[in-house]
Protein backbone atom coordinates (compact mmCIF):
# COMPACT_ATOMS: atom_id res chain seq x y z
CA UNK A 1 0.00 0.00 0.00
CA UNK A 2 1.34 3.43 -0.97
CA UNK A 3 0.05 6.98 -1.02
CA UNK A 4 0.36 8.87 -4.31
CA UNK A 5 0.65 12.64 -4.86
CA UNK A 6 -3.05 13.08 -5.57
CA UNK A 7 -4.09 11.17 -2.44
CA UNK A 8 -1.60 13.07 -0.28
CA UNK A 9 -2.97 16.34 -1.67
CA UNK A 10 -6.55 15.37 -0.77
CA UNK A 11 -5.44 14.41 2.75
CA UNK A 12 -3.75 17.82 3.03
CA UNK A 13 -6.93 19.60 1.95
CA UNK A 14 -9.00 17.76 4.55
CA UNK A 15 -6.40 18.64 7.19
CA UNK A 16 -6.99 22.34 6.36
CA UNK A 17 -10.75 21.91 6.76
CA UNK A 18 -10.66 19.79 9.90
CA UNK A 19 -8.18 21.48 12.21
CA UNK A 20 -9.14 23.39 15.33
CA UNK A 21 -9.18 26.94 13.99
CA UNK A 22 -10.01 25.26 10.67
CA UNK A 23 -11.42 26.35 7.34
CA UNK A 24 -14.46 24.05 7.54
CA UNK A 25 -15.93 26.03 10.47
CA UNK A 26 -16.03 24.27 13.82
CA UNK A 27 -19.34 22.40 13.37
CA UNK A 28 -18.60 20.84 9.99
CA UNK A 29 -14.81 21.07 10.17
CA UNK A 30 -13.37 20.33 13.58
CA UNK A 31 -16.35 18.57 15.14
CA UNK A 32 -17.29 16.50 12.08
CA UNK A 33 -14.37 16.03 9.66
CA UNK A 34 -11.87 16.33 12.51
CA UNK A 35 -13.28 13.46 14.57
CA UNK A 36 -11.00 10.48 13.96
CA UNK A 37 -13.98 8.16 13.35
CA UNK A 38 -15.29 10.38 10.52
CA UNK A 39 -11.73 10.94 9.30
CA UNK A 40 -11.35 7.14 9.22
CA UNK A 41 -14.19 7.05 6.69
CA UNK A 42 -12.74 9.92 4.64
CA UNK A 43 -9.18 8.55 4.65
CA UNK A 44 -10.54 5.07 3.94
CA UNK A 45 -12.32 6.38 0.85
CA UNK A 46 -9.24 8.33 -0.31
CA UNK A 47 -6.91 5.36 0.15
CA UNK A 48 -9.41 2.81 -1.09
CA UNK A 49 -9.81 0.72 2.07
CA UNK A 50 -12.85 1.90 4.04
CA UNK A 51 -12.87 -1.02 6.49
CA UNK A 52 -9.31 -0.49 7.70
CA UNK A 53 -9.82 3.28 7.74
CA UNK A 54 -12.88 3.00 9.97
CA UNK A 55 -11.23 0.50 12.33
CA UNK A 56 -8.11 2.65 12.72
CA UNK A 57 -10.25 5.79 13.09
CA UNK A 58 -12.38 4.11 15.77
CA UNK A 59 -9.30 3.07 17.75
CA UNK A 60 -7.92 6.63 17.65
CA UNK A 61 -11.32 8.16 18.35
CA UNK A 62 -11.35 6.58 21.77
CA UNK A 63 -8.12 8.31 22.72
CA UNK A 64 -9.53 11.66 21.63
CA UNK A 65 -13.17 11.12 22.57
CA UNK A 66 -13.00 13.95 25.06
CA UNK A 67 -10.98 16.60 23.34
CA UNK A 68 -12.19 19.57 25.34
CA UNK A 69 -10.27 22.73 24.57
CA UNK A 70 -11.07 25.19 27.35
CA UNK A 71 -9.83 28.70 26.55
CA UNK A 72 -7.96 27.59 23.45
CA UNK A 73 -5.43 25.48 25.33
CA UNK A 74 -5.14 22.57 22.99
CA UNK A 75 -3.62 19.35 24.29
CA UNK A 76 -3.64 17.64 20.92
CA UNK A 77 -4.84 19.00 17.60
CA UNK A 78 -6.97 16.59 15.59
CA UNK A 79 -5.79 17.54 12.09
CA UNK A 80 -2.55 15.63 12.64
CA UNK A 81 -4.21 12.68 14.37
CA UNK A 82 -6.88 12.35 11.74
CA UNK A 83 -5.11 13.10 8.47
CA UNK A 84 -1.50 12.14 9.26
CA UNK A 85 -1.97 9.53 12.01
CA UNK A 86 -4.69 7.48 10.33
CA UNK A 87 -2.96 7.15 6.91
CA UNK A 88 0.36 6.27 8.56
CA UNK A 89 -1.24 3.75 10.92
CA UNK A 90 -3.03 2.16 7.93
CA UNK A 91 0.29 1.86 6.10
CA UNK A 92 1.94 0.39 9.20
CA UNK A 93 -0.83 -2.18 9.67
CA UNK A 94 -0.54 -3.30 6.04
CA UNK A 95 3.21 -3.38 6.29
CA UNK A 96 3.18 -5.50 9.46
CA UNK A 97 0.38 -7.65 8.09
CA UNK A 98 -1.82 -6.97 11.13
CA UNK A 99 -5.61 -6.99 10.99
CA UNK A 100 -7.04 -3.62 12.04
CA UNK A 101 -9.82 -5.38 13.93
CA UNK A 102 -7.43 -7.30 16.20
CA UNK A 103 -6.36 -6.03 19.62
CA UNK A 104 -2.79 -5.60 18.34
CA UNK A 105 -4.00 -3.59 15.36
CA UNK A 106 -5.95 -1.35 17.73
CA UNK A 107 -2.93 -0.88 19.95
CA UNK A 108 -0.72 0.11 17.03
CA UNK A 109 -3.32 2.57 15.72
CA UNK A 110 -3.76 4.22 19.13
CA UNK A 111 0.00 4.59 19.62
CA UNK A 112 0.33 6.28 16.22
CA UNK A 113 -2.53 8.61 17.18
CA UNK A 114 -0.77 9.68 20.37
CA UNK A 115 2.58 10.14 18.62
CA UNK A 116 1.24 12.47 15.89
CA UNK A 117 -1.04 14.23 18.39
CA UNK A 118 2.03 15.99 19.74
CA UNK A 119 2.90 17.17 16.23
CA UNK A 120 -0.63 18.56 15.98
CA UNK A 121 -0.02 20.84 18.95
CA UNK A 122 2.93 22.43 17.12
CA UNK A 123 0.82 22.92 13.98
CA UNK A 124 -1.98 24.46 16.03
CA UNK A 125 0.26 27.12 17.54
CA UNK A 126 1.80 27.77 14.12
CA UNK A 127 -1.62 28.46 12.58
CA UNK A 128 -2.80 30.63 15.47
CA UNK A 129 0.39 32.69 15.37
CA UNK A 130 0.23 33.21 11.62
CA UNK A 131 -3.39 34.38 11.89
CA UNK A 132 -2.10 37.37 13.88
CA UNK A 133 -0.82 38.82 10.59
CA UNK A 134 -4.30 38.66 9.02
CA UNK A 135 -5.89 40.09 12.14
CA UNK A 136 -3.49 43.01 11.91
CA UNK A 137 -4.70 43.64 8.35
CA UNK A 138 -8.24 43.46 9.74
CA UNK A 139 -7.68 46.19 12.33
CA UNK A 140 -6.25 48.48 9.67
CA UNK A 141 -9.22 47.81 7.39
CA UNK A 142 -11.64 48.85 10.13
CA UNK A 143 -9.67 52.06 10.72
CA UNK A 144 -9.88 52.88 7.02
CA UNK A 145 -13.58 52.04 6.93
CA UNK A 146 -13.14 49.12 4.51
CA UNK A 147 -15.50 46.90 6.47
CA UNK A 148 -16.06 44.32 3.72
CA UNK A 149 -12.41 43.38 4.05
CA UNK A 150 -13.32 41.75 7.38
CA UNK A 151 -14.80 38.80 5.48
CA UNK A 152 -11.54 38.31 3.63
CA UNK A 153 -9.61 38.49 6.89
CA UNK A 154 -11.88 36.06 8.73
CA UNK A 155 -12.64 33.54 5.99
CA UNK A 156 -10.10 34.02 3.19
CA UNK A 157 -6.60 34.85 4.36
CA UNK A 158 -6.37 32.13 7.07
CA UNK A 159 -6.21 29.68 4.14
CA UNK A 160 -2.59 30.80 3.77
CA UNK A 161 -1.87 29.83 7.40
CA UNK A 162 -3.40 26.46 6.66
CA UNK A 163 -1.48 25.85 3.46
CA UNK A 164 1.70 26.32 5.49
CA UNK A 165 0.69 24.63 8.74
CA UNK A 166 -1.84 21.99 7.65
CA UNK A 167 -1.54 21.21 3.95
CA UNK A 168 2.22 21.01 3.53
CA UNK A 169 3.05 18.94 6.68
CA UNK A 170 0.27 16.48 5.86
CA UNK A 171 1.22 16.29 2.19
CA UNK A 172 4.92 15.71 2.85
CA UNK A 173 4.57 13.24 5.73
CA UNK A 174 1.89 11.18 3.96
CA UNK A 175 3.90 11.09 0.75
CA UNK A 176 6.99 9.93 2.65
CA UNK A 177 4.80 7.66 4.78
CA UNK A 178 5.47 4.30 3.17
CA UNK A 179 9.23 4.80 3.39
CA UNK A 180 8.99 5.95 7.00
CA UNK A 181 6.95 2.95 8.02
CA UNK A 182 9.46 0.61 6.35
CA UNK A 183 12.30 2.24 8.25
CA UNK A 184 10.44 1.89 11.55
CA UNK A 185 9.80 -1.74 10.71
CA UNK A 186 13.47 -2.44 10.03
CA UNK A 187 14.66 -0.70 13.18
CA UNK A 188 11.99 -2.03 15.53
CA UNK A 189 11.25 -5.75 15.33
CA UNK A 190 7.78 -6.85 16.39
CA UNK A 191 8.76 -9.02 19.35
CA UNK A 192 11.35 -6.52 20.62
CA UNK A 193 10.96 -4.54 23.82
CA UNK A 194 10.22 -1.26 21.99
CA UNK A 195 7.33 -2.67 19.94
CA UNK A 196 5.88 -4.50 22.94
CA UNK A 197 5.96 -1.24 24.85
CA UNK A 198 4.31 0.68 22.00
CA UNK A 199 1.47 -1.83 21.79
CA UNK A 200 1.01 -1.85 25.57
CA UNK A 201 0.95 1.95 25.64
CA UNK A 202 -1.65 1.78 22.88
CA UNK A 203 -3.97 -0.24 25.06
CA UNK A 204 -3.41 2.03 28.09
CA UNK A 205 -3.77 5.42 26.34
CA UNK A 206 -7.57 5.42 25.87
CA UNK A 207 -7.80 5.48 29.68
CA UNK A 208 -6.45 9.04 29.49
CA UNK A 209 -9.21 10.05 27.05
CA UNK A 210 -11.87 8.64 29.37
CA UNK A 211 -10.18 10.30 32.38
CA UNK A 212 -10.21 13.75 30.70
CA UNK A 213 -13.92 13.33 30.14
CA UNK A 214 -14.51 12.17 33.71
CA UNK A 215 -12.75 15.28 34.97
CA UNK A 216 -15.41 17.32 33.14
CA UNK A 217 -18.44 15.50 34.47
CA UNK A 218 -17.38 14.13 37.87
CA UNK A 219 -17.67 16.92 40.39
CA UNK A 220 -17.88 14.83 43.57
CA UNK A 221 -17.19 11.22 44.60
CA UNK A 222 -20.76 9.95 44.27
CA UNK A 223 -20.78 11.00 40.61
CA UNK A 224 -18.73 7.86 40.04
CA UNK A 225 -21.81 5.73 40.73
CA UNK A 226 -23.51 6.38 37.37
CA UNK A 227 -20.15 5.88 35.66
CA UNK A 228 -19.77 2.44 37.23
CA UNK A 229 -23.39 1.54 36.54
CA UNK A 230 -22.67 2.18 32.88
CA UNK A 231 -19.37 0.33 33.13
CA UNK A 232 -21.05 -2.68 34.75
CA UNK A 233 -23.86 -2.73 32.18
CA UNK A 234 -21.35 -3.05 29.37
CA UNK A 235 -18.61 -5.09 31.07
CA UNK A 236 -20.68 -7.62 33.03
CA UNK A 237 -23.96 -7.72 31.13
CA UNK A 238 -22.51 -7.08 27.66
CA UNK A 239 -25.15 -4.48 26.92
CA UNK A 240 -24.40 -2.40 23.82
CA UNK A 241 -24.10 1.37 23.80
CA UNK A 242 -27.49 2.20 22.32
CA UNK A 243 -29.27 0.10 24.95
CA UNK A 244 -27.01 1.50 27.68
CA UNK A 245 -27.95 5.03 26.52
CA UNK A 246 -31.66 4.18 26.75
CA UNK A 247 -31.25 2.85 30.29
CA UNK A 248 -29.16 5.91 31.19
CA UNK A 249 -31.87 8.18 29.75
CA UNK A 250 -34.42 6.59 32.11
CA UNK A 251 -32.23 7.35 35.14
CA UNK A 252 -31.56 10.88 33.89
CA UNK A 253 -35.30 11.44 33.41
CA UNK A 254 -36.05 10.28 36.97
CA UNK A 255 -33.27 12.50 38.30
CA UNK A 256 -34.73 15.48 36.44
CA UNK A 257 -38.21 14.84 37.83
CA UNK A 258 -36.81 14.62 41.39
CA UNK A 259 -34.80 17.82 40.98
CA UNK A 260 -37.83 19.66 39.61
CA UNK A 261 -39.99 18.37 42.49
CA UNK A 262 -37.35 19.68 44.90
CA UNK A 263 -37.47 23.10 43.26
CA UNK A 264 -41.23 23.28 43.91
CA UNK A 265 -40.86 22.05 47.50
CA UNK A 266 -38.29 24.70 48.29
CA UNK A 267 -40.73 27.39 47.23
CA UNK A 268 -43.79 26.14 49.16
CA UNK A 269 -42.57 26.56 52.81
CA UNK A 270 -41.43 30.12 52.20
CA UNK A 271 -44.95 30.85 50.98
CA UNK A 272 -46.40 29.41 54.22
CA UNK A 273 -44.19 31.56 56.42
CA UNK A 274 -45.32 34.67 54.61
CA UNK A 275 -48.95 33.69 55.06
CA UNK A 276 -48.46 33.19 58.80
CA UNK A 277 -46.86 36.56 59.13
CA UNK A 278 -49.84 38.14 57.47
CA UNK A 279 -52.17 36.41 59.91
CA UNK A 280 -50.33 37.88 62.85
CA UNK B 1 -38.32 52.37 14.27
CA UNK B 2 -35.64 50.19 12.68
CA UNK B 3 -36.36 46.51 12.35
CA UNK B 4 -33.79 44.03 11.06
CA UNK B 5 -34.88 42.02 8.05
CA UNK B 6 -34.98 38.22 8.15
CA UNK B 7 -32.42 38.13 5.34
CA UNK B 8 -29.87 40.14 7.30
CA UNK B 9 -30.40 38.02 10.42
CA UNK B 10 -29.85 34.88 8.38
CA UNK B 11 -26.66 36.31 6.91
CA UNK B 12 -25.37 37.29 10.33
CA UNK B 13 -26.15 33.79 11.66
CA UNK B 14 -24.38 32.13 8.72
CA UNK B 15 -21.30 34.27 9.26
CA UNK B 16 -21.14 33.22 12.91
CA UNK B 17 -21.97 29.56 12.19
CA UNK B 18 -19.12 29.27 9.72
CA UNK B 19 -16.63 31.94 10.67
CA UNK B 20 -16.44 31.99 14.48
CA UNK B 21 -13.07 30.26 14.63
CA UNK B 22 -11.63 30.49 11.12
CA UNK B 23 -9.32 33.41 11.99
CA UNK B 24 -8.30 32.23 15.46
CA UNK B 25 -5.26 33.57 17.25
CA UNK B 26 -4.24 33.36 20.89
CA UNK B 27 -4.63 37.11 21.18
CA UNK B 28 -8.10 37.52 19.65
CA UNK B 29 -9.78 34.15 19.65
CA UNK B 30 -13.30 34.62 18.25
CA UNK B 31 -13.21 38.41 17.86
CA UNK B 32 -13.11 38.40 14.06
CA UNK B 33 -15.87 35.84 13.82
CA UNK B 34 -17.95 38.09 16.00
CA UNK B 35 -17.15 41.15 13.88
CA UNK B 36 -18.24 39.27 10.74
CA UNK B 37 -21.49 38.22 12.42
CA UNK B 38 -22.26 41.82 13.44
CA UNK B 39 -21.24 43.50 10.18
CA UNK B 40 -24.45 42.81 8.18
CA UNK B 41 -26.50 43.93 11.20
CA UNK B 42 -24.56 47.16 11.63
CA UNK B 43 -24.64 47.94 7.91
CA UNK B 44 -28.40 47.66 7.91
CA UNK B 45 -28.99 49.61 11.13
CA UNK B 46 -26.67 52.55 10.50
CA UNK B 47 -26.45 54.58 7.32
CA UNK B 48 -23.20 56.53 7.51
CA UNK B 49 -19.68 55.08 7.56
CA UNK B 50 -18.93 56.99 10.79
CA UNK B 51 -21.88 55.49 12.63
CA UNK B 52 -21.02 52.03 11.35
CA UNK B 53 -17.43 52.37 12.47
CA UNK B 54 -18.48 53.57 15.89
CA UNK B 55 -20.87 50.63 16.26
CA UNK B 56 -18.17 48.16 15.19
CA UNK B 57 -15.88 49.54 17.95
CA UNK B 58 -18.02 47.67 20.50
CA UNK B 59 -17.20 44.32 18.95
CA UNK B 60 -13.46 44.88 18.67
CA UNK B 61 -13.10 43.70 22.27
CA UNK B 62 -11.72 40.21 22.95
CA UNK B 63 -14.29 37.45 22.70
CA UNK B 64 -14.09 33.72 23.35
CA UNK B 65 -16.67 31.20 24.50
CA UNK B 66 -17.97 27.76 23.59
CA UNK B 67 -19.04 28.70 20.04
CA UNK B 68 -22.07 26.41 19.71
CA UNK B 69 -23.90 27.44 22.86
CA UNK B 70 -22.30 30.89 22.58
CA UNK B 71 -24.55 31.56 19.56
CA UNK B 72 -27.15 32.73 22.08
CA UNK B 73 -24.83 35.61 23.07
CA UNK B 74 -24.58 36.71 19.44
CA UNK B 75 -28.38 36.60 19.15
CA UNK B 76 -28.82 38.65 22.33
CA UNK B 77 -26.33 41.32 21.22
CA UNK B 78 -28.02 41.59 17.81
CA UNK B 79 -31.27 42.35 19.65
CA UNK B 80 -29.51 44.91 21.84
CA UNK B 81 -27.80 46.55 18.87
CA UNK B 82 -31.20 46.99 17.27
CA UNK B 83 -32.50 48.56 20.48
CA UNK B 84 -29.44 50.83 20.56
CA UNK B 85 -30.04 51.99 16.98
CA UNK B 86 -33.61 52.82 17.96
CA UNK B 87 -32.37 54.94 20.85
CA UNK B 88 -33.80 52.74 23.60
CA UNK B 89 -31.13 53.67 26.12
CA UNK B 90 -28.71 50.84 25.30
CA UNK B 91 -25.06 51.86 24.89
CA UNK B 92 -22.04 50.09 23.45
CA UNK B 93 -20.69 49.70 26.98
CA UNK B 94 -23.88 47.93 28.11
CA UNK B 95 -23.52 45.45 25.24
CA UNK B 96 -19.85 44.85 25.90
CA UNK B 97 -20.40 44.41 29.64
CA UNK B 98 -23.08 41.81 28.91
CA UNK B 99 -20.86 40.03 26.38
CA UNK B 100 -17.89 39.91 28.73
CA UNK B 101 -20.07 38.73 31.60
CA UNK B 102 -21.72 35.97 29.61
CA UNK B 103 -18.83 34.38 27.75
CA UNK B 104 -17.39 32.73 30.88
CA UNK B 105 -20.54 31.01 32.22
CA UNK B 106 -21.71 30.02 28.73
CA UNK B 107 -18.29 28.53 27.97
CA UNK B 108 -18.51 26.49 31.18
CA UNK B 109 -21.97 25.12 30.40
CA UNK B 110 -21.14 24.59 26.71
CA UNK B 111 -17.88 22.75 27.37
CA UNK B 112 -19.53 20.33 29.77
CA UNK B 113 -22.74 19.77 27.78
CA UNK B 114 -21.71 19.97 24.12
CA UNK B 115 -18.10 18.80 24.21
CA UNK B 116 -18.31 16.80 27.44
CA UNK B 117 -21.59 14.93 26.94
CA UNK B 118 -23.27 15.39 23.53
CA UNK B 119 -20.25 14.68 21.31
CA UNK B 120 -18.93 11.69 23.33
CA UNK B 121 -22.47 10.29 23.51
CA UNK B 122 -22.95 10.48 19.72
CA UNK B 123 -19.43 9.17 19.15
CA UNK B 124 -19.99 6.35 21.64
CA UNK B 125 -23.09 5.22 19.76
CA UNK B 126 -21.26 5.68 16.43
CA UNK B 127 -18.33 3.56 17.64
CA UNK B 128 -20.77 0.79 18.52
CA UNK B 129 -22.21 0.91 15.00
CA UNK B 130 -18.75 0.77 13.42
CA UNK B 131 -17.33 -2.12 15.45
CA UNK B 132 -16.73 -4.34 12.45
CA UNK B 133 -15.32 -1.54 10.30
CA UNK B 134 -18.63 -0.62 8.76
CA UNK B 135 -19.10 3.05 7.75
CA UNK B 136 -22.61 3.19 9.29
CA UNK B 137 -21.35 4.60 12.60
CA UNK B 138 -19.38 7.42 10.98
CA UNK B 139 -22.33 8.31 8.74
CA UNK B 140 -24.67 8.24 11.74
CA UNK B 141 -22.39 10.68 13.58
CA UNK B 142 -22.11 13.04 10.59
CA UNK B 143 -25.89 13.26 10.20
CA UNK B 144 -26.88 13.30 13.89
CA UNK B 145 -24.28 15.84 15.02
CA UNK B 146 -24.80 18.28 12.15
CA UNK B 147 -28.56 18.11 12.43
CA UNK B 148 -28.54 18.75 16.19
CA UNK B 149 -25.88 21.44 16.12
CA UNK B 150 -27.20 23.37 13.11
CA UNK B 151 -30.81 23.42 14.29
CA UNK B 152 -29.67 24.06 17.86
CA UNK B 153 -27.47 27.02 16.92
CA UNK B 154 -30.22 28.50 14.74
CA UNK B 155 -32.67 28.24 17.58
CA UNK B 156 -30.24 29.81 20.06
CA UNK B 157 -29.51 32.70 17.71
CA UNK B 158 -33.11 33.57 16.96
CA UNK B 159 -34.37 32.97 20.53
CA UNK B 160 -31.51 35.12 21.78
CA UNK B 161 -32.51 37.89 19.37
CA UNK B 162 -36.17 37.57 20.28
CA UNK B 163 -35.99 37.28 24.06
CA UNK B 164 -32.76 39.14 24.84
CA UNK B 165 -31.63 38.70 28.45
CA UNK B 166 -34.49 36.28 29.19
CA UNK B 167 -32.94 33.70 26.86
CA UNK B 168 -29.80 33.70 28.98
CA UNK B 169 -31.82 33.37 32.17
CA UNK B 170 -33.50 30.36 30.63
CA UNK B 171 -30.12 28.73 30.01
CA UNK B 172 -28.76 29.40 33.48
CA UNK B 173 -32.00 29.16 35.50
CA UNK B 174 -32.97 26.52 38.10
CA UNK B 175 -34.78 24.15 35.74
CA UNK B 176 -31.96 24.36 33.22
CA UNK B 177 -29.52 23.46 36.01
CA UNK B 178 -31.62 20.41 36.94
CA UNK B 179 -31.68 19.41 33.29
CA UNK B 180 -27.95 19.95 32.95
CA UNK B 181 -27.25 17.81 36.00
CA UNK B 182 -29.46 15.03 34.63
CA UNK B 183 -27.77 15.15 31.24
CA UNK B 184 -24.39 14.92 32.92
CA UNK B 185 -25.61 11.86 34.80
CA UNK B 186 -26.66 10.30 31.50
CA UNK B 187 -23.27 11.29 30.14
CA UNK B 188 -21.30 9.57 32.88
CA UNK B 189 -23.29 6.35 32.49
CA UNK B 190 -22.67 6.35 28.75
CA UNK B 191 -18.97 7.09 29.29
CA UNK B 192 -18.84 4.13 31.68
CA UNK B 193 -20.34 1.93 28.98
CA UNK B 194 -17.94 3.38 26.39
CA UNK B 195 -14.96 2.62 28.66
CA UNK B 196 -16.09 -0.95 29.26
CA UNK B 197 -16.88 -1.62 25.59
CA UNK B 198 -13.86 0.03 24.01
CA UNK B 199 -10.94 0.03 26.42
CA UNK B 200 -9.23 -3.18 27.33
CA UNK B 201 -6.26 -3.48 29.68
CA UNK B 202 -5.08 -6.99 30.44
CA UNK B 203 -2.16 -8.55 32.27
CA UNK B 204 -0.41 -11.81 31.47
CA UNK B 205 0.89 -12.15 35.04
CA UNK B 206 0.64 -15.77 36.21
CA UNK B 207 2.15 -17.70 39.11
CA UNK B 208 3.18 -21.13 37.97
CA UNK B 209 3.63 -24.19 40.15
CA UNK B 210 7.24 -25.23 39.56
CA UNK B 211 6.51 -28.97 39.81
CA UNK B 212 3.42 -29.42 37.69
CA UNK B 213 3.92 -26.39 35.43
CA UNK B 214 0.30 -25.37 35.96
CA UNK B 215 -0.70 -21.84 36.77
CA UNK B 216 -2.20 -21.58 40.24
CA UNK B 217 -2.75 -17.83 39.99
CA UNK B 218 -3.94 -16.20 36.80
CA UNK B 219 -4.16 -12.55 37.83
CA UNK B 220 -6.25 -11.39 34.87
CA UNK B 221 -8.88 -14.10 35.44
CA UNK B 222 -8.89 -13.37 39.18
CA UNK B 223 -9.52 -9.67 38.64
CA UNK B 224 -12.25 -10.33 36.09
CA UNK B 225 -14.04 -12.68 38.47
CA UNK B 226 -14.30 -9.83 40.98
CA UNK B 227 -15.20 -7.09 38.49
CA UNK B 228 -15.22 -7.83 34.79
CA UNK B 229 -12.63 -5.57 33.14
CA UNK B 230 -11.45 -4.55 36.61
CA UNK B 231 -7.94 -3.70 35.45
CA UNK B 232 -9.35 -1.32 32.82
CA UNK B 233 -11.44 0.41 35.50
CA UNK B 234 -8.37 0.66 37.75
CA UNK B 235 -6.32 2.35 35.02
CA UNK B 236 -9.13 4.79 34.18
CA UNK B 237 -9.40 5.71 37.88
CA UNK B 238 -5.63 6.10 38.10
CA UNK B 239 -5.57 8.49 35.11
CA UNK B 240 -8.54 10.42 36.49
CA UNK B 241 -6.78 10.73 39.86
CA UNK B 242 -3.61 12.02 38.23
CA UNK B 243 -5.43 14.56 36.02
CA UNK B 244 -8.20 15.74 38.35
CA UNK B 245 -6.59 15.42 41.78
CA UNK B 246 -2.86 15.74 41.09
CA UNK B 247 -3.45 18.41 38.39
CA UNK B 248 -1.16 16.62 35.98
CA UNK B 249 -1.51 17.57 32.31
CA UNK B 250 -2.86 14.85 29.98
CA UNK B 251 0.43 14.84 28.05
CA UNK B 252 2.37 14.08 31.25
CA UNK B 253 -0.05 11.30 32.17
CA UNK B 254 0.49 9.82 28.70
CA UNK B 255 4.25 9.89 29.26
CA UNK B 256 3.77 8.29 32.68
CA UNK B 257 1.82 5.50 30.97
CA UNK B 258 4.72 4.98 28.57
CA UNK B 259 6.99 4.45 31.59
CA UNK B 260 4.46 2.11 33.23
CA UNK B 261 4.11 0.14 29.98
CA UNK B 262 7.89 -0.12 29.59
CA UNK B 263 8.42 -1.36 33.15
CA UNK B 264 5.40 -3.62 32.86
CA UNK B 265 6.74 -5.25 29.70
CA UNK B 266 10.20 -5.60 31.30
CA UNK B 267 8.91 -7.49 34.37
CA UNK B 268 6.45 -9.54 32.33
CA UNK B 269 3.25 -7.91 33.63
CA UNK B 270 2.24 -6.78 30.16
CA UNK B 271 2.86 -8.74 26.99
CA UNK B 272 0.87 -8.07 23.83
CA UNK B 273 2.18 -11.44 22.53
CA UNK B 274 3.17 -10.31 19.08
CA UNK B 275 4.96 -12.11 16.33
CA UNK B 276 5.41 -11.69 12.62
Amino acid sequence: MTINVFQAGLLGLFACLASMPGMGGSAIGNYTLGRPLVAGLVVGIILGDVRTGILVGAAMQLLYIALVTPGGTVSADVRAVSYIGIPLAMLALKSYGLDAASADGNGLATSFGAMVGTLGTVLFYGTATMNLIWQHIGWEAIEKGEFKKLYLVDMGLPWISHIVCSFLPTFIICLAGAGMVDTIKAVLPMDGLAMKTIFTVGSLLPCVGIAILLKQIILKGVDFIPFFVGFALAAALNINLVVATIIAAMFAYMNYQIKCAQLIRVKVPSQDIEDEEEDI
Amino acid sequence: MKKLSKKTLNKSFRNWYYGHLTCFSQEHMQTFGYLCAMLPIIEELYDTKEEQKEALETYKAFFNTEPQLGTVIVGVTVGLEEAKANGEGVTGDTINGLRAGLMGPIAGIGDSLVVGVLIPLLLGIALGLSTDGSPVGAIFYIIAWNLIVTLGMRMLYFKGYEFGGKAVEFLTGDKAMALRESIMMLGSMVIGAVAASWVSVNTVFKMINAETGEAFLDLNAQINSVLPKGLTAAFVLFCWYMIAKKKMSPIKVMLLLVVIAFVGVLIGFFDPQLAY
